[in-house]
């Protein structure tokens, strides 16, 4: 009977040692316990390249932490929102991603995600836990500013009064469009006309470039939607020459086929100018379009990765070093800055020393939103009150010789 | 005036594309009376063999794009386009539809659409989810032209053209005029006569499929060359449209699917031209309906008796 | 004993027959109830209890379910009445858009989703007979594309009509009748967000019930409501006289009319009674998942549809709603599931090592439809009739008459399926040797679906 007491004891004993001595310096640092960051970006279909190298991005950055945040273990989950069958973000897929999240305690921030249309849906699911969001690609206008989209936006995002979760680190389609039809102006262009593939993003930045075109100057000629799903575009093509645009301004996605649109376009009209916006910013859009890519000016809400100076060019050529093979692409590095947004602030949140996970969610929030004068790969920029950043520089680009080529900044 | 002939230009060379592919829903249908679901997917398999091809000829062996060495070798590799299309539908025939010859129809069409997803998705194993730019192989440059100066149409219209309606032709005078024609004629009408009457009714029907085959990777050719692209899921694209030209000018008449193509591409321009490309597919499909209302068998098909 | 019910079936229930059967199914039934009822509660306990087993999450099933449902819808016009629609998704959408419109800020209309609901039915079924009125004279083949063509074109609307402008031409003034850019519908913008269900009661959940995304036990609950009201009114259908007016018109159309069945009328309330179950779904998934874009409700769910009553069993209830949930479960969770923890993994490391970027990159669901396709090829190849079909059209599939049932011929002897390769007059088969005078069409009647 003394053996049996005495070995409960010693069982007991022994449980607690390893239940006390687990809590205190576990694996590879994170003393206080492992807490989560999850993205939500499209990995299958013709995105995948470019969500490639934003997943890279994001590892990138958390290694540079070793793994650790505030001293918590970061462990880091790479969602698709896309499916198989469409090739492209599902609603049902985000919708489950941001459920998900939402159930999961020790899930700190989100990053995500890619497609504004996406975003809708998530937003307010995830603000409902309080739950911060930081997009390193939407640029739909509405998603944070009232008066550029729908009469009830952006705070239908946020509803039931609760406090706002969603941030972007690049610049909304307000400005983009507006530098395209500036741009436009600048290349000399009079008479342009606007074509759009009907989606969020692309019918959403043609519509600013449709409004701010006068103010720039220019005459719009005609506005059309094109089917992504047509095989060809050469009678709308003819229908354009008709009008005898200097510049044609298509909003749109590499994924509408936008590259039949461009060989048609050039076939018609050699001599007439290109634009688009970041949409086509992409190597697939290049491959698609082919010889007709050849001198298209492309805006882009932000500065392309080989024209980051500072940290912006360490952070490419550590990322070079590591994924040789998946160069970087127009959201990569804010992809990489997203991260680095989402681990200062759970550093800052950490110090008031939280009681437990979602406290420290909480502050992460908070911290989010008090982003002032971050200094990372994009510059020194910090988040307004609604989220978006205070960087406005946008690029023009020219494709040259297969690639894309910085040209000048449009203020 | 010009605006309308250049948008009937478009329209006609379009739609005899279409209805090149057009006219394999009609062989299958007529001989088999099976929607052929994974057809335009066998034409996508013509994009994108041509897409390789160009590929091969430009970057593999350097020839540059713009040089008629290119152009003479691409259309070389028409024949062998062709022969390989038309023996992916033939295998496609004997292993997925002539087990099923005899079940009730929705079988072989339930088989079609699951060889239609397998096709598709060897097309995204080979091209990528994303749109593939074709080697400009097949210049551009315009060669009539209107009055006013405008541009009418150019050597690759005339390309087009040239392959199109010779291979339109020869099937014509292939299913007319010859014994093998005669067959398959025979067999789209009454199989069980036809075998009856010594007719080998599977080696005609695998010839049939040899033809749509090859018609389709023809029309893949045209169109990975004209349209500059390859694409997986052209299938369903072009599919939509081919199937539906061949409905409107009476499935199972050969004559009426070149017809319907020629409709349907008409149709299309002109929508893009006139009205707005976003409307185009429902003009198309509105027509579609209102035109079987109408004349429920097609505009071109003979009545034929119901079959039990 | 055996004689008489191996007797050619009549289309009332033999109450006599298989009482063993009956209680069997009874027991089942009970287990499929309190396993609906009971597992999403369960689940995560489940899941974290016995990890490494693809359990599939409540938001799954929601989908299955809402997919269950348009599958029996189309069962009727498929299965029942035998009209090859290949533009079911326009109902779905018609039902959607309907509660979006009446429950949202779109036009400020919020009328409670509980109305709405039915709202949307009734707006399907009107559609239905709109879509079914044309085809009426149409041969199964040319119905097919023609019901594709309203499939198409029901999204379009929906996709253009977030933009319109129309004005009269430049020569009658020019005036502007609608828009200029007016958003009847959200095109692909969508309509966002959308009213969802509630229940004013407080409880567990807070002070109301809401029925979407953000509560799935409760929306599950709902679904499952409506999926056993569907499966329900199904059955009375079947069962009824106006669901063998539809067998009668899926066998032979013409004896059918002969018979005195009023084709036109019995075509379109099959058009009408199966689009208005996917005003169910459509409700459902508008206030689930509080958005609606028109890019859903493309011709690939059609087929989607399609193959899930084909693989399940067309014209069996109980078929097509386990083929929806197992086709979705498999392509939502249980293919993820394998690629992420069997296949994924390894075929990167060979895609490493052999420097393949296709295997680096290896998904598994990438090739989802891949599976489906050789799937669906080999199951029409050895099961035409579907993984649970009625007895009917199992023997119908496999081109066995009434005959086998009164001679007691085997299978084997009777089957025609492959066996030909040639016509040859002599050695063919007569499927219908000692047939008497009645149609097989009998051996499909709803005693046969048990």
């Amino acid at each position: 009977m003394d053996k049996r007491k005495i070995g409960t004891l010693a069982a007991v004993a022994a449980l607690a040692f390893a239940a006390c001595s687990g809590s205190s310096g576990g694996g590879g640092g994170g003393s206080k316990g492992e807490i989560e960051i999850w993205s939500s970006l499209p990995r299958q279909g013709s995105s995948k390249a470019q969500s490639d190298t934003i997943v890279n991005a994001i590892n990138l950055a958390i290694e540079e932490k070793k793994g650790v945040a505030g001293g918590y273990t970061v462990k880091y989950s790479d969602k698709d929102d896309s499916t198989a069958a469409a090739g492209k973000w599902d609603e049902a897929t985000e919708i489950k991603n941001a459920n998900d999240a939402v159930a999961d305690d020790k899930l700190v921030a989100y990053i995500g995600t890619f497609n504004s249309g996406a975003a809708k849906l998530s937003i307010p699911i995830l603000c409902g836990k309080g739950i911060p969001m930081v997009s390193p690609a939407n640029t739909y206008p509405g998603l944070t500013k009232a008066g550029k989209g729908e009469a009830d936006e952006p705070d239908k995002y946020y509803p039931n009064g609760c406090t706002r979760n969603y941030f972007r680190v690049v610049a909304a389609d307000d400005l983009q469009g507006l530098a395209g039809a500036k741009w436009a102006a600048k290349l000399g262009a009079k008479n342009v006309y606007v074509l759009d593939d009907t989606e969020l993003y692309g019918k959403g930045i043609a519509d600013v470039f449709n409004k701010e075109a006068p103010g720039a100057g220019l005459t719009v000629l005609g506005r059309d939607g094109i089917d992504g799903k047509a095989t060809d575009y050469k009678a709308l093509a003819e229908k354009i020459k008709a009008t005898n645009p200097d510049l044609v301004y298509f909003g749109g996605i590499t994924q509408n086929n936008a590259g039949q649109l461009w060989r048609d376009l050039r076939d018609a009209m050699p001599s007439v100018k290109l634009m688009g916006p970041d949409g086509i910013l992409e190597q697939e859009w290049i491959d698609a379009a082919g010889e007709a890519a050849e001198g298209t000016y492309i805006t882009f809400g932000g500065l392309p990765a080989d024209k980051l100076t500072g940290k912006g060019a360490d952070f490419v050529k550590n990322y070079n070093a590591k994924y040789p093979n998946n160069p970087p692409e127009a959201y990569t590095a804010y992809g990489y800055e997203a991260a680095g947004t989402v681990l200062a602030a759970i550093e800052k949140a950490a110090a008031a020393n939280p009681a437990d996970t979602l406290a420290l969610r909480a502050g992460v929030l908070k911290a989010i939103a008090e982003t002032k004068d971050y200094d990372g790969a994009l510059g020194k920029w910090s988040f307004n009150q609604e989220g978006d950043t205070s960087l406005t520089a946008m690029s023009g680009n020219i494709v040259k010789g297969g690639k894309f080529q910085f040209d000048s900044v449009i203020e | 005036m010009e605006e309308l002939v250049k948008a009937l230009t478009i329209g006609v060379t379009n739609g005899l594309i279409i209805g090149l592919i057009a006219i394999g829903y009609t062989l299958v249908y007529g001989i088999l009376e099976l929607i052929n679901f994974a057809h335009a997917d066998v034409f996508m398999l013509g994009t994108a063999f041509t897409y390789f091809a160009t590929e091969l000829i430009v970057r593999g062996l350097g020839i540059p794009a713009s040089s008629t060495l290119a152009l003479f070798l691409t259309l070389l590799a028409l024949p062998v386009i062709m022969l390989m299309t038309a023996g992916i539908n033939a295998s496609i025939e004997r292993l997925a539809y002539r087990p099923l010859r005899n079940a009730p129809r929705l079988a072989p069409l339930i088989s079609a659409i699951g060889m239609s997803f397998v096709l598709q998705n060897v097309g995204l194993l080979l091209l990528g989810p994303s749109q593939k730019a074709v080697e400009p192989v097949l210049p551009r440059t315009d060669l009539v032209f209107f009055p006013s100066g405008a541009a009418w149409f150019g050597i690759d219209e005339i390309i087009v053209l040239s392959v199109t309606i010779p291979l339109l032709l020869a099937l014509r005078w292939f299913v007319g005029s010859t014994r093998q024609g005669k067959a398959m004629r025979a067999t789209a009408q009454d199989r069980e006569a036809s075998g009856l009457m010594g007719i080998d009714v599977n080696r005609t029907i695998s010839l049939t499929f040899l033809i749509a085959g090859g018609m389709a990777g023809a029309a893949g050719l045209v169109v990975a060359l004209y349209y500059g692209q390859t694409f997986f899921q052209y299938g369903l694209q072009f599919g939509l449209l081919s199937f539906t030209a061949a409905v409107l000018g009476g499935i199972g008449n050969l004559t009426g699917a070149t017809l319907g193509g020629l409709f349907v591409g008409i149709v299309a321009a002109m929508s893009d031209r006139f009205i707005e490309a976003k409307w185009t597919s429902v003009i198309v499909f509105s027509l579609l309906i209102l035109v079987l209302i109408f004349r429920p068998t097609g505009l071109l098909a003979e009545q034929q008796s119901e079959r039990a | 004993m055996t004689e008489m019910v191996r007797a050619p079936r009549r289309t009332f229930p033999n109450p006599m027959a298989g009482m063993d059967d009956r209680r069997r199914q009874i027991v089942i039934l009970a287990i499929v109830v309190a396993l609906a009822l009971l597992y999403p509660l369960v689940y995560r306990r489940l899941s974290d209890a016995i990890p490494f087993v693809p359990w599939p999450d409540t938001a799954v099933l929601v989908v299955c379910a809402t997919f269950a449902i348009l599958a029996l819808g189309l069962n009727i016009v498929m299965g029942f009445a035998g009209l090859l629609d290949l533009g079911y998704v326009a109902f779905y959408a018609i039902g959607a858009y309907t509660t979006a419109f009446l429950a949202s800020n779109h036009f400020g209309v919020h009328i409670s989703w509980w109305i709405v609901l039915w709202l949307a039915v009734a707006a399907a079924a009107i559609f239905g007979v709109m879509l079914g009125a044309p085809t009426l004279k149409l041969r199964g083949d040319y119905l097919a594309i023609v019901t594709l063509g309203f499939g198409e074109i029901v999204r379009l609307v929906f996709r253009n009509l977030g933009d319109i402008t129309i004005a009269l031409p430049a020569i009658l003034g020019g005036a502007v009748l609608v828009g200029p850019n007016a958003n009847l519908t959200g095109g692909n913008v969508g309509i966002n967000p959308i009213d969802p269900p509630i229940i004013p009661i407080p409880g567990p959940w807070g002070n109301q019930l809401i029925f979407s995304n953000q509560n799935v036990i409760a929306s599950w609950y709902l679904v499952l409501g409506l999926l056993t009201i569907t499966f329900f009114i199904c059955r009375r259908l079947r069962d009824s006289k106006l669901g063998r007016a539809w067998m009668a018109i899926r066998e032979d159309e013409t004896a059918a009319a002969a018979m005195g069945i009023n084709t036109v009328t019995t075509k379109l309330l099959a058009f009408s009674l199966g689009a208005s179950f996917s005003g169910f779904a459509g409700a459902f998934t508008g206030a689930y998942n509080t958005a609606i874009f028109a890019e859903t409700f493309s011709y690939n769910v059609s087929i989607l549809v399609v193959v899930i009553i084909i693989l399940g069993g067309i014209g069996s209830l109980r078929g097509v709603v386990i083929g929806a949930f197992a086709l979705l479960y498999v392509d939502r969770t249980l293919l993820p599931w394998i690629g992420d923890n069997i296949i994924n993994d390894p075929m990167h490391d060979l895609g490493v090592s052999t420097g393949q970027q296709i295997l680096t990159d290896f998904k598994l669901t990438t090739y989802n439809y891949l599976i489906f396709g050789i799937v669906l090829v080999i199951m029409m190849i050895r099961r035409p009739e579907g993984l649970f079909p009625d007895a009917g059209a199992k023997a119908e599939m496999h081109g066995v008459g009434i005959a086998a049932e009164v001679t007691g011929a085997s299978e084997a002897e009777l089957t025609v399926l492959g066996e030909l390769e040639e016509v040859e007059l002599d050695d063919a088969p007569d499927p219908d040797p000692n047939a008497p005078a009645e149609p097989p069409s009998t051996t499909t009647g709803p005693e046969a679906a048990r």
